[in-house]
């Protein structure tokens, strides 16, 4: 296989097509939760589409059921042109096309900073060690952690460890970027660092589906909004109509609740 | 004094301990007449020397005798079979963590298997059955026929001398298989402890199934196994006392043979109980030392 794919002649598809299809996803969970009940989405290339809604309403179920961590019980999703289906090839292909940041860092605790990012390249993209770590020494300069690349996580404050979980999830250059809920777990003052991380992102044209309970950022980086509520897109649109002109009755009542 | 026994430190008799010292008192009025019969006992401990060691006028040289060498097969056997319970604790382990009906029925089988059956009817099992079986497919006999004097020594070293070389591979494989299903165990809680979000994370950054096995939950796994698996090990060794039974001739058979020819009954078994506390003791000692720098590594 060859080692290294160059992401940009994929641009050139067609760019019109989205990148994100989801059509009429349901997913029912073993207790008879219906997380999701019939959601779709289309997501152009370089969109940022903000997903927010009340605790349980299904938006990390959502992300999850696009990079495969939960299978979905029916309907469609095809990330990149790749429908996710059980092929598992597909699957992989489109685990490598979506990066995710979870809440909880979820950092390698036993492994350095500079070792958590090259990892997934060496073992999936089949990169040599020194490949490996020139792109991660970029991506950490990226985040602004150029010199922690030996640390431990342990060893980084919350912001630093969320800011190295997004460099990872970057290292495999993925045309995709599922946030969810990046900021929550943090202490107030290292908010900011994370959402300026994300802000560049978006600017340098990522596409990003972000869950988040930060209005005011959501507002700013979405072009789209989706406000989701019981398993159900409730409305879906332009992030400052969303926010400032709602449509529906319960997407006003949720936001007059949280800003 | 911390904690939530600090309270308890202060006050001198607790009911228990009332319980406890008049447990204890009965005992004494019970074997009392005993003890001081056994009081009148002759010693002889020479004779235990005279077992541990012996002059080899060929060599002109003290050599190991019956019980030092029943100790030193107690450790090949033990460690032996500690490889073998440790990779088939590894092995179905991992597949006792995995999601499958199929893995995770094989696995629940064997372990219940191994641990709802007594040891010494396992033995017997093994030895009769499938020692035969194991012996038979490894061409052991053969082996053991054709080797030459050289890889005769280095296998007497390693495990035992070529004659007793079939019985000692099923003890090894009973011991195996029956400690194996405590390793199972431990490994298995040992990839339990491992947060969802690491395996998480490893499936959305596109690791096989393997890698993230292997780089991401097993070292971590680790730190859980490591200390259990070395407490286990501990039982390995005392456990290993029952294949006596198949006359492997390990340090509880030797005692045995000793007492056959003896008859120092107390002089032996104090002997033969505190060469197993030896070493028990150091894997013990050994074990806290581990736990001590996983701890150091963990606070790191
Ligand atoms: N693994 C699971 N098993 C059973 N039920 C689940 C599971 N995961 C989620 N659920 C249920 O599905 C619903 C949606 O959960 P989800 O985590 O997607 O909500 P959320 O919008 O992300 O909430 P939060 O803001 O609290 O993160 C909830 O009712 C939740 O209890
Ligand atoms: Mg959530």
């Amino acid at each position: 296989m060859s080692t290294t794919i160059d992401k940009d002649d994929k641009d050139d598809k067609d760019d019109k097509e989205p990148i994100i299809h989801v059509r009429n996803v349901v997913k029912t969970f073993g207790n008879g939760v219906r997380a999701l009940d019939g959601v779709s989405i289309d997501i152009g290339r370089r969109e940022v589409v903000v997903v927010v809604g009340p605790s349980g309403s299904g938006k990390s179920t959502f992300l999850r059921c696009l990079n495969g961590l939960e299978t979905a019980d029916s309907g469609e999703i095809v990330i990149d042109g790749i429908p996710l289906d059980h092929n598992r090839k597909n699957r992989l292909e489109i685990r490598k096309e979506a990066g995710m940041v979870f809440q909880q860092f979820n950092l390698f605790p036993h492994m350095t900073v500079g070792r958590n990012i090259d990892l997934a390249q060496i073992r999936v993209r089949g990169a040599s060690t020194e490949e490996a770590r020139r792109n991660t020494c970029e991506l950490l300069t990226k985040v602004g952690l150029e010199d922690r690349v030996d640390a431990y996580p342990a060893q980084l404050s919350g912001g630093q460890q969320q800011r190295v979980a997004i460099a990872r999830a970057l290292a495999l250059r993925p045309r995709v970027m599922l946030f969810d809920e990046a900021t929550s777990a943090l202490d107030p003052e290292m908010i900011g660092e994370v959402l300026d991380v994300m802000r560049d992102l978006a600017r340098e044209g990522m596409t990003m589906v972000v869950v988040t309970h930060e209005m005011g950022f959501a507002r700013e980086v979405g072009d789209r909004a989706v406000f989701i509520d019981e398993g159900r897109f409730i409305e879906i649109g332009p992030a400052a109509e969303v926010f400032d002109n709602a449509k529906e009755e319960r997407t006003r009542e949720f936001l007059s609740k949280v800003l | 004094m911390i904690g939530p026994y600090a309270s308890h430190q202060r006050r001198f008799f607790s009911p228990l301990d009332v319980v406890l010292l008049a447990l204890l008192a009965a005992m004494v009025v019970w074997l009392g007449p005993g003890l001081i019969r056994a009081g009148e006992y002759r010693w002889n401990w020479s004779v235990i020397w005279r077992y541990m060691v012996r002059y080899d006028p060929v060599s002109d040289r003290m050599r190991p005798n019956v019980l030092l060498n029943g100790f030193f097969t107690t450790i090949r056997l033990s460690i032996w079979s500690g490889v073998v319970a440790m990779i088939i604790g590894l092995v179905m382990g991992v597949l006792a963590s995995r999601r499958r009906l199929l893995a995770r029925l094989v696995t629940r089988t064997y372990v219940e298997f191994a641990r709802n059956t007594p040891p010494l009817v396992l033995v017997f099992l093994f030895y009769y059955f499938l020692g035969q079986q194991i012996t038979a497919i490894l061409g052991l006999e053969q082996w053991v026929a054709a080797m030459d004097p050289r890889t005769a020594r280095i296998v007497t070293i390693l495990a035992a001398p070529p004659r007793q070389l079939p019985a000692f591979v099923s003890a090894v494989a009973t011991l195996g298989i029956f400690e194996g299903a405590y390793l199972t165990e431990i490994v298995r809680a040992g990839i339990q402890s491992v947060p969802k979000g690491q395996w998480e994370a490893g499936y959305a950054l596109g690791l096989s199934s393997r890698d993230r096995y292997r780089f991401v939950v097993l070292p971590q796994a680790w730190r859980v196994v490591l200390p259990a698996a070395v407490g286990q090990f501990i039982s390995i060794i005392k456990d290993s006392s029952i294949v006596a039974v198949i006359s492997i001739p390990e340090l509880t058979f030797q005692g045995l043979e000793v007492m056959a020819a003896t008859y120092r009954t107390f002089e032996i078994w104090i002997t033969i109980a505190l060469m197993y506390f030896l070493l028990s003791s150091i894997c013990s000692w050994g074990a806290r030392g581990i736990e001590r720098r996983l701890a150091r590594h963990v606070a790191r």
